[in-house]
């Protein structure tokens, strides 16, 4: 089992000490990027939920440059220290609530005598032990811990929030702070660390917008803040009151009555200035190494950066998506800029060139309302394991799920990012051709006013072993004014169809000439049809390609492709059909209807008749090539996810894969998943001849699995029986149609009762699923067998 | 793989400006050109004075310059074929029916239809021999080719005479034929065989050394015979008549090798033309219908195909394959030549030999004058038309993407001005393109309700000409009726747009009646499209 597509971007990465990597929280683990290669080298495995904080020791000489420890902090409530170049695990200290933020002043502050006994952290952590009532509780504290100590005290609160807050720290470590709403809290570490009680002073900064982010300057006491409209405040000599050290405060005195220009509410600091250039929320805010400049960034997608003494700027524009955070190296050449877009970029710096790109899944693209359901955002090359998604930026990201790794991108639609504009350009739909070499997309130009908007088709082929795509056709307004609803690919044949809400459908061939070289190959129309004028909803060919079956909203028509003749209709479903598939070379056809009344039904196309139905509202629908096995991935209703006895079985998950083989209607095996909105699922057909199934979630997670793997059939005995519930009690008229479905195998669910026990299953394992390494993993045999054995736990919660 | 890889994962620039580029039309289905319509189609046309009447021949000086004889009326014209116009003209009492330049190019046999057979020289106006024996219009006369002695010719009594062009006498006369001969052309391997056709749909195959005047072959084309013509190998003949060019292998006996029927009004010359120095032969026809048409004998295919507005009466191809000759029949004569590159390039070279010799001194200064030094502008412009040698090493500049200025105001964001930069510069694809692009940025209906007068009537004169168009009429009607609809104050009662809207009403009115009228005749074609479907 392969998981994978993990975020990059939850919290910041951080340059080891010779800047020759990267460390990046991906999930549960820290993974290790080479900075040369853009490749990842090792992760950090341990953890059991997100890890939220990542800090290398800083080296504080250059032969300490080799040093590889770092400290890390999770939401599960532990603080590891690891040294990353084994990788290996040093310590772990426990300390009972989720942590959101850690610094470590005195990493930074006197890294030379560095005693680990005088090791003190402050942490944001959230207080579980207050139920969340209403935004009222104060649930997020700052709090300071010694991490000397092998056990943890409750620690000093400083301060209590709403929620957990990102605590950030000066660069000398003198100061660190929150900002909180409208106001930044800065406290200054009390120096020494010889008197450990003596708690850190406290001061607050005033602003009149809410505040997104702050940094402070690495020498001077300037801190910088950015506002949600765009401002970029300076405060300069703050503090010099309230956190002034005793040899100062003199002079702190005698400041008292100055007037200091831009300083809101008797706020400590000598003076405010602000900046304009940011049309939206300042995300990112961090001064140079030597405090010089000033780099900001926000939803523009503009890394600005600000000469601090006279405020000129210079701009490195269009990364295309909104900045997160802007990270500086050890090595003055490289840093690094981190985007929404899950994409981590190392810039090269005096330049601001972008040398390499750390290319994570990209999150699905925000479809405007009327498409959601609608579009097919996912396609996958199912030799290859390559997963073609769409994404924000009307960009087609090729991702290798087998890898974990982005491959190349395809600009649909070459228009340049611009940020809070409203959704107007969509592309609706991506489908790959069996063989990968041909992309088909569909993209729509919302009219303004009902002046302008258009529908185009466009075709993409791709060299021979080179997955970089290149324009062969567009064809605009394929179907008149109405939307394409689904790209087919002929299974061995160059052709395609596309169907419109239209009415009618369009049968694409390339017509390469064998004279012509491959790059004027073009796609031309080769037939129309229609049905009586009814909106054809979805498409799909047969294993052979003989056949072509057209959903016309509740019937579905059989063609012959090539001469463009109906052949038979197959009877009407309830509702209008959304997905067809056919069942790998048999004779059943597998469609699925959603609104109003969820349907999966299964035809048999030799008799022209309904094999069987159920009510579930199907996400997606795949079907292996040469095996007669099919998947659908089923969101489960809310209702019945809520009801008591089953909460245990789907813990948040909102989706269920069930297998089935050919005819029968009882599924072979059935696995629930979180996210299952807008997800989509695929076997892939290696190379080995084995047949893994692909399963993308709504927020472009993925897991690759063997479907036929033993231990799977005891996992779906469980949720088997859940299900069965499910029909019995809810409105689904799926027992009401076929009676009562025959009693599951006692005697196998024994068998695996008494295999599960010897196992200790983790507390949550679905919810971790996504989060583990890919690179370094156990045999697959053995994955299965815990992944398997974890979920048994629960079959005997249910038995019980 | 990895190295691969790394390489892809660097591909992926974020850093890319997309400029607003139009919709790209469709390219044409047809076929990319081919090397004979690019050699035919590159005849530069040149005008000829048109003459008095239907160009009956066409023939070139088999010696270069090659120039050509065009038979009209009463006269022959001799033209040059440098500069395409006539240098002398021959007169004659009756209309001209053939001319033949003879191998050394320095005389010119023609009929007329009384029957006489005249030789001139070219130099001279006076005939220097005058053939009278047929008795009735002669219709062809031809020299052989290499043969500088003696003559053929025929005409509608029927004989083929061969001619002792010296003594003016008749050699012998070749009976055989039972109706008007009307062509025949002269084998290129052997001087005293020829070939001849007649009305009676036959094709004669004559040898001179035969004494009994009797034909060693005939071939039946099966329509009247307008014209024939020796392919270069001697072997093959080609011969028209009515709408039909065919082929004939004379050693195989006369045998069928392809015919060709693509015209539709009677062929009535043919030539055997060389696609380029080098090229294949080519037959070339062309025929009342106004149609020149060039066949590929070897594959038996009309390879290129021009029209020309009259019926076209002769054809000739110079033997250099320079110049092209197309007489038709109101006089006019469409002549087409090549450019020459190859001789102009040697002249110049000559011309450079001739002016070097004289110019060493100047050299001399050149090279006084290339010491460039700062208080010339050159200093500073020095090298950069520099070209790399083939081992240099060359570092790449960056290309970075040209934008325009409608790009910039779109960049900056200054939406009103861009589409009006836009509208002055009267491209309508872009035009069009920057609107879909404000479209996509819903910024359109803003930008039209801040137009000034001016912009206005700029925005409003280009929808009254480009609404209808078919590509662009799906944005622009939409666009004029929300202007109409949102800038109706401002347009009402103005003088200068009152033209404008007139000429929108009369445009879209004309557009309907067209969409009404198709509307009609789809509905006729519709079920006889459906019947024919059954």
């Amino acid at each position: 089992m392969i998981r994978g597509g993990r975020s990059y971007v939850k919290s910041p990465p951080s340059f080891s000490n010779d800047a020759k990597k990267l460390l990046v929280c991906t999930g549960n683990n820290v993974s290790v990027f080479s900075a040369a290669t853009g490749l990842q080298i090792t992760s950090l495995e341990g953890h059991t939920a997100p890890v939220t904080t990542l800090i290398v020791v800083p080296a504080s000489s250059a032969a300490q440059k080799i040093l590889c420890y770092c400290w890390t902090a999770s939401l599960d409530g532990t603080i590891r220290h690891w040294d990353f170049s084994g990788p290996e695990l040093l310590k772990t200290v426990d300390a009972q609530v989720p942590i959101y933020s850690m610094v470590i002043p005195c990493l930074l502050s006197e890294p030379q005598q560095l005693d680990s006994s005088k090791l003190v952290a402050y942490v944001s952590v959230e207080d579980t032990s207050l139920v969340k009532e209403g935004s009222k509780e104060l649930r997020g504290h700052i709090r300071r811990f010694n991490l000397a100590k092998e056990r943890l005290p409750r620690g000093d609160t400083l301060k209590e929030t709403e929620e957990p807050k990102s605590i950030v720290i000066s660069p000398s470590g003198e100061f660190f702070g929150i900002h909180h709403k409208c106001k930044i809290h800065v406290w200054g570490v009390p120096s020494g660390g010889g008197s450990r009680n003596a708690l850190a002073k406290k001061m607050t900064l005033h602003h009149t917008k809410v505040i997104n982010a702050f940094a402070f300057h690495p020498t001077e006491r300037i801190i910088a803040a950015g506002d949600v409209t765009g401002r970029v405040l300076i405060w300069r000599s703050f503090g010099n009151r309230k956190l002034a050290l005793a040899s100062q405060k003199k002079n702190a005195r005698s400041m008292v009555d100055l007037d200091n220009p831009g300083v809101r509410d008797g706020d400590d600091a000598e003076s405010c200035t602000t900046w304009h250039w940011h049309s939206a929320e300042v995300n990112v805010l961090n001064f140079s190494s030597d405090g010089a400049y000033l780099y900001s960034g926000g939803r523009e997608g503009v890394l600005v950066v600000w000469q601090l003494d006279t405020g000129k700027k210079k701009f490195l524009p269009r990364i295309g998506s909104p900045l997160l955070y802007f990270i500086w190296s050890p090595e003055p050449t490289l840093s690094s800029v981190v985007c929404a877009d899950n994409q981590i970029h190392l810039l090269k710096m005096p330049s601001m060139e972008i040398s390499r790109t750390i290319s994570g899944i990209k999150p699905p693209p925000s479809l405007p309302k009327m498409y959601e359901g609608l579009s097919s955002t996912v396609a996958f090359d199912r030799s290859s394991g390559i997963a073609a998604l769409c994404t924000e930026n009307y960009c087609v990201q090729l991702y290798n799920l087998l890898n974990d790794r982005g491959i190349s991108e395809v600009q649909v639609c070459e228009r340049n990012h611009q940020p809070g504009d409203e959704i107007t350009v969509v592309v609706t739909a991506v489908a790959l051709s069996l063989d990968g070499s041909v992309m088909s997309t569909t993209e729509v130009k919302l009219p303004e006013d009902g002046i302008g908007g258009l529908v185009s088709l466009k075709f993409w082929e791709s060299e021979p072993d080179n997955k970089t795509f290149t324009l062969s056709t567009i064809v605009y307004e394929p179907h008149k004014d109405a939307g394409v609803s689904a790209i087919a690919f002929h299974p061995t044949r160059s052709m395609a169809v596309s169907t419109s809400f239209g009415g009618d459908f369009k049968i694409w061939v390339c017509n390469s000439d064998k004279s012509q070289t491959e790059k004027d190959s073009s796609w031309i129309c080769h037939a129309v049809g229609s049905y009586k004028k009814k909106p054809m909803t979805a498409a799909a060919f047969s294993g052979d390609g003989t056949v072509l079956a057209v959903a016309a909203e509740n019937v579905i028509t059989l063609w012959n492709p090539v001469k463009n003749m109906l052949l038979s209709v197959l009877g009407a479903t309830l509702t209008p059909i959304t997905k067809l598939c056919f069942v790998g070379k048999s004779e059943f056809l597998v469609a699925a209807s959603n609104f109003p009344k969820p349907e999966l039904s299964v035809w048999n196309t030799s008799k022209l008749s309904l094999s069987w139905s159920y009510g579930l509202r199907i996400e997606a629908v795949t079907s292996a090539v040469d095996s007669s096995t099919f998947a659908v991935l089923a969101l489960v209703p809310k209702t019945f996810r809520k009801s008591k006895s089953k909460k245990n079985i789907f813990r948040g998950r909102d989706g269920a894969i069930l297998l089935f083989n050919g005819s029968d209607p009882k599924p072979v095996s059935i696995w629930t998943v979180m996210k299952a909105q807008g997800g989509s699922i695929s076997f892939l057909e290696g190379d080995k001849s084995q047949l893994r199934l692909a399963f993308v979630n709504g927020s472009h997670e993925y897991v690759v699995f063997d479907p036929s793997s033993d231990d799977t059939h005891e996992r779906s005995a469980i949720d088997y029986e859940g299900l069965v519930g499910e029909e019995e009690t809810g409105d689904f008229g799926y027992t009401s149609l076929y009676g009562q479905l025959p009693d599951y195998d006692k005697k196998r669910k024994e068998d695996a009762e008494s295999l599960a026990t010897p196992f200790i299953s983790s507390e949550r394992p679905w919810e971790t699923i996504f989060s583990g390494s890919t690179l370094n993993f156990p045999p697959l045999q053995k994955l299965c067998g815990e992944f398997f054995e974890s979920l048994m736990e629960k079959s005997n919660s249910v038995v019980e | 793989m990895e190295d691969e890889l790394r390489v892809r994962l660097n591909d992926h620039q974020p850093s890319k400006i997309f400029p607003v580029k139009p919709k790209s039309t469709p390219k044409p289905l047809s076929k990319p050109e081919t090397p004979d319509s690019r050699y035919w189609s590159s005849f530069k046309p040149h005008s000829v004075p048109n003459l008095v009447s239907s160009v009956s021949a066409v023939a070139f000086s088999p010696i270069h310059p090659h120039s050509f004889a065009v038979a009209h009326s009463t006269t022959v014209s001799l033209f040059s074929s440098n500069t395409l116009t006539a240098s002398r003209r021959f007169s004659f009492k009756d209309v001209v029916s053939s001319v033949s330049f003879r191998s050394d190019g320095a005389l010119l046999a023609a009929s007329d239809l009384s029957g006489t057979v005249q030789v001139f020289d070219v130099k001279e106006r006076m005939a220097l021999r005058s053939l009278r024996s047929h008795k009735a219009a002669a219709r062809f006369v031809k020299y052989p080719v290499h043969d500088k002695l003696h003559l053929v010719s025929g005409g509608d009594d029927g004989v083929v005479k061969y001619w002792d062009v010296a003594g003016g006498t008749v050699i012998s006369d070749l009976i055989g034929h039972k109706d008007y001969v009307r062509c025949g052309d002269c084998s290129p391997v052997n001087d005293s065989m020829f070939a001849t056709g007649a009305y009676d749909h036959t094709i004669k195959v004559w040898d001179a050394r035969v004494g009994n005047s009797k034909w060693i072959a005939e071939i039946n084309h099966g329509a009247p015979v307008e014209d024939i013509v020796y392919l270069p190998s001697g072997g093959m003949i080609a011969t028209a008549g009515l709408n039909s060019v065919k082929v004939w292998d004379l050693i195989g006996g006369g045998r069928m090798v392809c015919s060709m029927e693509s015209h539709n009004k009677t062929v009535t010359c043919l030539s055997v033309g060389r696609m380029g120095l080098e090229g294949e032969n080519r037959l070339v026809s062309v025929a009342l219908d106004g149609y020149m048409k060039v066949f590929d004998y070897g594959r038996g295919k009309v390879t290129y195909s021009m029209r020309f507005p009259a019926p076209l009466m002769s054809v000739g191809l110079s033997p250099d394959s320079s110049v092209r000759v197309v007489g038709g029949s109101n006089g006019m004569v469409f002549a087409g030549k090549k450019k020459k590159k190859v001789r102009d390039e040697e002249e110049k070279k000559k011309a450079s030999v001739m002016t070097s010799f004289w110019s060493v001194k100047s050299e001399v200064d050149e090279s006084r004058r290339r010491a460039l030094r700062p208080s010339y502008f050159r200093y500073f412009q020095r090298g950069q038309s520099e070209k790399p040698s083939k081992d240099d090493y060359l570092v790449k500049e960056r290309k970075g993407v040209k934008l325009t200025r409608h790009d910039k105001l779109l960049k900056k964001f200054r939406h009103k001005e861009a589409l009006v930069s836009v509208l002055e510069e009267k491209k309508p694809a872009d035009v069009v393109a920057v609107m879909e692009e404000l479209v996509a940025r819903r910024k359109i209906v803003k930008c039209v309700s801040n137009l000034e007068e001016g912009e206005l009537g700029l925005l409003l004169s280009f929808l009254q000409r480009y609404c209808t168009v078919e590509r662009y009429s799906k944005l622009l009607m939409a666009l004029t009726k929300k202007v109409l609809e949102t800038r109706g104050e401002d347009i009402n009662g103005k003088e200068e747009f009152k033209g404008i809207l007139r000429n929108l009403k009369r445009e879209v009115n004309q557009e309907i009646k067209i969409q009404q009228s198709l509307l009609e005749i789809q509905g006729v074609i519709a079920p006889l499209m459906r019947i024919a479907g059954r």
